[in-house]
C-alpha cells in the first residue's frame, strides 16, 4: 500500500473513534430552551414533544403521599417500555421541568431523584416510547413544609 | 460526586450524590447572588454513554439519584461529569463492583 493512502485510512480511522462519543450526548437545555421556561406542564410538555396527547399508563411513579420536607421529595420511576427519552415534570413550583433523560440501548428505566418542591402538587412522568407515542404517570402528594427556600 | 456502583443479574445500579447547592431563581434572588445550578450531567463506561440527564433548579440541594443501565462488566470504570450553568464541572471516576 502507498504510504500516502496508508496515512488517509489512519485519520479515517481515528475520526470513527472520536464520533461516538461527540454524536450521542444531547443537551436539551441548548436544543430545547422553551421547555425550561414553561410554567404548565402542559406547556413544557408540548414545548418538549410537539404534541400533548399520551396514553396513560406503562409508567410506575412512587413517592411518600406527605412528604415532610419539599426541599428533597423522593421520586422513584420506572417503566418497561422501549423509550428514546424520559422527562420528569411537575406544577408546585414557578417552572415545571425538572429532569430530561436521553436514552440509549443500554439503559433500563429505574431512576430515583430527589426534587424540590414548593407546594402539594403533582408529579409528571413522561416516557417517549421508540414507536413515537407518549405515556405517562402521575403521582399527587402533599407537601407540608415547602422546599425552595434552599 | 461520591459514586456507587454494583452489578447484579447483569443490571449495573449507580447511586450518586453531586455536591452542588443548587440555587433557584427564587432563593438566588433573596440571597442577592446569582442563580446557579446543575444543568446537565453524564455519565459513560467504556466510551460509551449510560446516563445522559439534562436537569433543572428543581433537583434537591446535592442532589442524590439512582439509574440503571445494562452492557457493562464489575470492574469496569464509570465516569460521571456534572456542568453547572455558570460553566463549572466536576468529573469522577469509580469502578462497577
Amino acid at each position: 500500500m502507498e504510504r500516502r493512502k496508508f496515512l488517509g485510512l489512519g485519520v479515517f480511522a481515528a475520526a470513527a473513534a472520536l464520533a461516538p462519543i461527540t454524536l450521542s450526548a444531547e443537551d436539551y437545555r441548548k436544543t430545547k430552551p422553551a421547555v425550561w421556561t414553561s410554567h404548565t406542564v402542559e406547556d413544557a410538555i408540548a414545548k418538549m414533544y410537539g404534541t400533548g396527547a399520551m396514553i396513560e399508563k406503562g409508567v410506575t411513579v412512587t413517592s411518600p403521599d406527605v412528604a415532610a420536607n419539599g426541599g428533597a421529595v423522593p421520586v422513584d420511576f420506572s417503566s418497561d417500555i422501549a423509550a428514546k427519552s424520559v422527562a420528569v415534570f411537575q406544577d408546585a413550583n414557578p417552572e415545571s421541568a425538572v429532569c430530561v433523560f436521553t436514552l440509549t440501548e443500554n439503559s433500563v428505566i429505574d431512576f430515583a431523584i430527589k426534587i424540590k418542591m414548593k407546594q402539594s402538587g403533582t408529579i409528571t412522568v413522561v416516557v417517549e416510547g421508540r414507536d413515537g407515542k407518549l405515556y405517562s404517570g402521575k403521582k399527587t402528594l402533599s407537601v407540608a413544609l415547602g422546599g425552595c427556600e434552599g | 460526586m461520591e459514586i456507587k456502583a454494583k452489578i447484579k443479574d447483569d443490571i449495573v445500579t449507580v447511586k450518586a450524590m453531586a455536591k452542588h447547592p443548587m440555587l433557584t431563581y427564587d432563593v438566588a434572588k433573596k440571597q442577592g447572588v446569582e442563580a446557579n445550578f446543575i444543568t446537565h450531567i453524564s455519565a459513560t463506561v467504556n466510551n460509551k454513554v449510560v446516563l445522559d440527564m439534562s436537569t433543572s433548579q428543581f433537583l434537591s440541594k446535592n442532589p442524590i439519584f439512582k439509574f440503571s443501565f445494562k452492557g457493562a462488566a464489575a470492574g469496569d470504570k464509570i465516569t460521571m461529569t456534572w456542568v453547572d450553568l455558570l460553566g463549572a464541572t466536576e468529573t469522577t471516576d469509580a469502578v462497577i463492583k
